[in-house]
């Protein structure tokens, strides 16, 4: 079976790269370093060509990273928070990879595909920020260059071992292909378990904008903070009525200075 | 963080600012 699996890797090993990489970064939960590492270890082998298999991780990641980019530039941030919701946190994901991106700029670009989460996020956040195009593809086909990179020369550094490990796996039939299906339903079970019960705890948590209307008509004095990013409240200088502003965790700090800890507090990003 | 300075009652605002522009209550400018 694993014989079959690594000549169809062999047969139609470059289409296999373009399309692992660009479904990963178009945000599918496929990792496509494993394959890219694998890719640089046939590759030392000779049985497929290095720079091959990086243009076709380049090219993938560009068309993927564009779209997003192009999503980000005309839906602006609505499309990051839909992007968000499928990491953990929503609301802390767009305001930390804000953040990131505004500390940083274009040259995060270079970094983020090293850094899980913010791969995905970071394109379309340069396309809110109405980055200009070429910046873009410029910054980010170099950091795409160094993450391929960085995975076809560790396949090609470690493709004794890697030879090994599927050598292994082969020998094992389908006992392996069994092994890691169970592995990965693991996993995946594991992480959709952590995020159910996640978010049944953050929906009781969460407060309804009407909720905060009512209280606010009720007279109630919940302190509602808004903690956007400095760049996030440039670009968008609306907000709540009555709410306290405060960018980093010192600001928060220094405006409950005097507010007592029973009091509640409401915040709000985006 | 605030959690760990001893706020008991931290909560979000679900849809942040772009729910409750929609749903059409106040809004005040910022003076930056």
């Amino acid at each position: 079976m694993l014989q079959h699996l690594i000549a169809l890797i062999l047969r139609y090993g470059i289409p296999l790269v373009f399309v692992n990489v660009f479904l990963e970064q178009i945000g599918a939960p496929i990792p496509a370093v494993p394959t890219l590492i694998v890719a640089g270890a046939l590759a030392r082998d000779g049985r497929m060509s290095s720079t091959s298999v990086l243009t076709a991780a380049l090219i993938a990641s560009l068309i993927a990273d564009w779209i997003w980019f192009l999503l980000g530039r005309r839906y602006g941030y609505r499309i990051l928070r839909t992007l968000c919701r499928i990491s953990l946190s929503p609301d802390s994901c767009v305001r930390d990879t804000e953040a990131t991106f505004e500390r940083w700029g274009m040259k995060s670009l270079l970094v983020a595909k090293f850094i899980p989460g913010f791969s995905t996020v970071a394109p379309p956040l340069a396309g809110a920020t109405k980055a200009s195009t070429l910046e873009f593809l410029i910054y980010d086909a170099i950091g795409a260059f160094l993450w391929a990179g960085a995975a076809v020369a560790s396949g090609r550094a470690f493709h004794h071992a890697i030879e090994k490990l599927l050598q292994k796996l082969e020998d094992l039939g389908w006992w392996a292909v069994a092994f890691i299906g169970f592995v990965v339903a693991l996993i995946v079970l594991i992480k959709w378990w952590q995020r159910r019960t996640f978010y049944k705890k953050l929906r009781v948590a969460r407060v309804t904008v009407d909720d905060l209307k009512a209280m606010l008509d009720r007279g109630e004095s919940p302190i509602v903070l808004d903690v956007r990013t400095r760049g996030a409240r440039k670009r968008d200088l609306r907000r709540i009525p009555s709410a306290i502003v405060a960018s980093s965790p010192e600001e928060v700090a220094q405006q409950l200075e005097h507010v007592p800890p029973s009091n509640p507090i409401i915040l709000y990003c985006t | 963080m605030l959690i760990d300075r001893g706020y008991i009652e931290v909560r979000p605002l679900f849809g942040g600012l772009d729910a409750w522009v929609d749903a059409g209550y106040p809004i005040e400018e910022l003076l930056e």
